[in-house]
């Protein structure tokens, strides 16, 4: 797996606080002892037709598999008690991905391969589960570590002369009085280096920035549109921590 | 034969335009997958629920005979669900036919078509399914190639509104006689039997109804022969009997099922405690459908839990039946899951509560659902009207239960009750106000002063719809004007803001008690209809009342009498000719003591009140332990 930057020295300092505060509850909740917990990460993919799943879809499914698993998860303290689970860049309707992520929270350190071997066991065919490793609870969240994401688009016809459109508008949502004015990105604030397209392939990376990001799948519908053209197949072959070379 | 064709790359391309694609894909954990070198001979079945995904994805009679019929050597089992209306029509423009999910394969293919029936609105949705699926829609019509389309579920009680779309419908618990049907479908087409041939072996299998072997009986021999339909064929009985599935109690607890990616209604582990409920309340067809009571012991229940969850990874748990809390080992199911269970944050529900069995105890052990909102169903406001009801519940019981829930720490309470119950007055419709806000203002009193703010009571109101097979069968629905006028009444009766009052629509209700008392004309006003736009009935935005309206009107039915008319107790009833098993002196006796207020004991809890479906069945009350009232 990819190897991860240092966080901020104020970063860190917030976060060891609320870490601090988390075992305190948990010190409460089991008679003064300090819960010890190991963050694992790990990598799998979303392959096939389940590239269609939502966002929200795969993440059920994936609470699910370290069920499954047998794995001792931790669990939140308080009135409703969830997986301590989460989760990496969400992939819209559609995209598949190569190399995604979660990080889950355990209350043993179970072995990476033993760990590995129980995720694939609870899994479907086209989520495999690929690699399994221990990260120091400080480091950054799955949904940020790697906001560098690249993709490879299939169309159904060769790609000739695309252009980049210079402006896109995105609808937001709500009606009336409470509907959002629409937001207009500039696809170049989002794109690292060019579009590369040979034959009916695009690849392409775009970096997730704080202020937003730009949909891969809107960027690639604006490309093609008008002209008689589908899209085959879509996916996120790598994301990092920084640009790729 | 198993289907030949896969029209997975032709729904591909349709699914980018889809809403949700994730309900046609398939390919879910559990969903168990032909193995593409095994021969091709096995008979196919599609089981389909009349509805989306999302809705018909959990229920259970789709999990249970799909399971059924594939642990059968030389059958095979898909599921199959209807797509949302407007990919429904993006298929109908790509010339798309219905298909089933686990092999895409169309449902024209199979040599058997199940259709679940459960609820008087899907029959719309029925002819959308064979429509979609290209299959003829009258039974009539089908020939040598087309499947054989066979029904089941709780609509099979009054089967003839939907008598001309089905070739065999199966009354009663299916687990057993849909093998049968399968099996006969198969073998009868391996042999080359006609297709008459084989209708005759499926009327042959008990609890089968095949409604081309009846013809109408002409009005001067109705009360002679005691049925509307008389068969026309020595393989028909002229009194179809529900199917009991008496292994209930000691099969496992624990039914395969899919584990969908899709977010559902309610998308949890069901393990079936316990079948049947003997209450007596005497609107309620499901009571009639289910006999006798046979518990799972709580050795299967717990361990059927364990095993679930295991296999699927779901983090709640749904102990399901009629009436849970009934059952006589729910307090040691309920110790023993909440310890197996502790700190995995797994949430075990029970399907609403019965007012007179939950108390302190009860309120403890179901203490993990406190988030939510603790549903009770007193259907009466007044005493009076509970007891014409059978519905033995007092007041007492529903303070006592409350004040236990509030006191483990729920807020927010949902009441359930019916509107137009034969012999309501407006008295009735007050005593709901009256009780409603005297169990608030208790509440209010019980909780601490500053969590006072946070009680709130959700009323829910249901117009009554009289159901075959039960004591009730006999009385008429109230006209919707009547219904609006009683609910306004009860909404101006209730002062609080924190208790709101929710109601069906009375259109919708009045189509419900008109597909459930109608006798085989119901059939061509849902085929008129349907013709003119009817489906998604049960979807508030899809309903369409001018095309029933529509219907009624070119065919000349008068659907007011159908929905509002009073049997009388001699009359013969348009379902005569099937028994639900209970005797039909029975129901006439419950009626009348219905209207002299007088109630009925639950024969689970230990005196036999001579329903007559025990001994005329051959099965009996199995409970694990002896029932205390």
């Amino acid at each position: 797996m990819v190897s991860l930057g240092p966080m901020q020295r104020s970063d860190a300092a917030a976060h060891a606080r609320r870490v601090a505060e988390t075992q305190s509850k948990a010190a409460a909740a089991l008679g003064g002892v300090p819960e010890e917990l190991w963050r694992l990460r790990v990598e799998y993919a979303e392959l096939g037709r389940l590239a269609m799943l939502s966002h929200l879809d795969v993440l059920r499914f994936l609470e699910r598999v370290v069920r499954r698993a047998g794995l001792p998860y931790a669990i939140s303290h308080g009135f409703s008690p969830r997986m301590r689970i989460s989760y990496g860049a969400a992939l819209p309707v559609g995209i598949g991905g190569l190399h995604e992520i979660f990080d889950v929270l355990l209350t043993r350190r179970v072995p990476e391969e033993k760990a590995l071997e129980a995720l694939s066991g609870a899994t479907v065919f086209d989520m495999p589960m690929l690699a399994c490793e221990y990260l120091d609870r400080r480091a950054p969240a799955a949904s940020v570590a790697f906001p560098f994401s690249t993709y490879e688009v299939e169309l159904s016809g060769p790609v000739k002369e695309l252009v980049l459109p210079d402006k896109i508008r995105i609808a937001r949502g709500g009606k009336g009085r409470k509907k959002k004015p629409d937001r207009v990105l500039d696809p170049r604030d989002f794109l690292v280096g060019e579009i590369r397209a040979r034959g009916a392939v695009l690849r392409f990376t775009l970096e997730a920035k704080p202020t937003g990001s730009l949909r891969p799948d809107v960027l690639v519908r604006k490309m093609i549109e008008g002209r008689d053209l589908q899209i085959l197949s879509f996916i996120r072959t790598q994301a990092a921590p920084a640009p790729p070379r | 034969m198993i289907p030949s064709t896969d029209l997975w790359p032709r729904l591909r391309p349709l699914l980018d335009r889809a809403e949700k694609p994730v309900r046609y894909i398939d390919h879910e954990l559990g969903s168990v997958h032909r193995d593409p070198q095994a021969p091709r001979t096995d008979t196919s079945f599609a089981m389909v629920y009349p509805d989306t995904y999302e809705l018909g994805q959990a229920n259970q009679a789709i999990r249970i005979l799909v399971n059924a019929v594939n642990a059968e050597e030389g059958l095979w089992a898909e599921r199959a669900f209807l797509p949302a209306a407007d990919f429904a029509d993006e298929m109908r423009a790509a010339g798309l036919e219905l298909f089933s999910l686990e092999s895409c394969a169309p449902l024209r293919e199979f040599d058997v078509v199940g259709i679940t029936l459960p609820h008087e609105l899907a029959a719309s949705n029925v002819l959308e399914v064979l429509d979609l699926a290209g299959i003829p829609l009258r039974a009539e019509d089908r020939g040598p190639e087309d499947p054989f389309v066979v029904g089941g579920g709780p609509c099979t009680f009054n089967p003839e509104p939907y008598a001309l779309f089905f070739d065999c419908i199966g009354i009663g618990e299916g687990e057993i006689s849909i093998v049968e049907e399968v099996r006969a479908v198969g073998r009868g087409r391996a042999a080359g039997r006609t297709r008459e041939r084989i209708l005759e072996d499926l009327a042959d299998i008990e609890g089968c109804y095949v409604p081309r072997l009846y013809a109408p009986v002409p009005a001067e021999e109705v009360r002679e022969t005691g049925a509307l339909v008389r068969p026309t064929n020595p393989h028909a009985a002229p009194v179809v009997r529900r199917r009991v599935y008496e292994g209930f109690a000691e099969s496992s607890g624990w039914e395969p099922c899919v584990v969908p990616f899709a977010d559902l209604v309610h998308d949890r582990l069901s393990v079936e405690i316990l079948r049947g409920c003997t209450r007596g309340c005497r609107f309620c067809q499901a009571g009639m459908m289910y006999r006798p009571v046979r518990e799972r012991s709580a050795d299967n229940i717990v361990e059927s839990v364990e095993r679930g969850l295991a296999e699927t990874g779901y983090d709640e748990v749904s102990l399901t039946s009629l009436s849970s809390t009934d059952h006589s080992q729910i307090r040691e199911i309920l110790t023993r899951l909440n310890v197996a269970l502790a700190g995995r944050g797994i949430r075990v529900s029970i399907p609403s509560q019965r007012l007179d069995s939950f108390g302190v105890d009860m309120a403890q052990l179901v203490a993990g659902e406190k988030r939510g909102s603790l549903t009770f169903a007193p259907e009466a406001g007044t005493q009076r009207l509970r007891d014409v009801i059978n519905k033995n519940v007092t007041e007492e019981d529903l303070f006592g239960a409350l004040t236990a829930a509030f006191e483990q720490g729920w807020r927010r309470v949902k009441l359930y009750f019916m509107l137009g119950l034969p012999t309501e007055t407006d008295e009735d419709v007050k005593g709901i106000a009256s009780l409603v806000q005297r169990a608030f203002e208790h509440c209010r009193r019980i909780v601490p002063p500053n969590e006072r703010g946070r009680v709130t009571f959700g009323v829910s109101c249901a117009l009554f719809v009289p159901k075959a097979q039960t004591p009730f069968q006999w009385c008429g629905q109230i006209p919707p004007e009547e219904a609006r006028r009683r609910v306004t009444l009860l909404r101006n009766s209730v002062h609080y803001r924190s208790v709101t009052v929710n109601w069906h629509d009375p259109a919708t209700s009045f189509v419900e008690a008109v597909m459930s008392r109608a006798g085989r004309e119901g059939a061509l006003l849902v085929e008129e209809a349907f013709r003119r736009g009817a489906r998604f009935d049960a979807w508030t935005e899809l309903f369409r009342e001018d095309a029933w309206r529509g219907a009624a009107e070119a065919l000349g039915i008068d659907v007011e009498a159908v929905a509002q008319r009073e049997f009388d107790l001699d009359e013969v009833l348009p379902w005569q000719h099937i028994s639900c098993g209970v005797r039909l002196p029975y129901l006439r006796a419950e009626y009348r003591r219905a209207v002299a207020e007088q109630t009925t004991p639950d024969c689970s809890f230990g005196i036999c009140t001579g329903c007559g479906l025990c001994p005329d069945l051959g099965v009996e009350v199995q409970t694990q332990e002896e029932r205390r009232g």
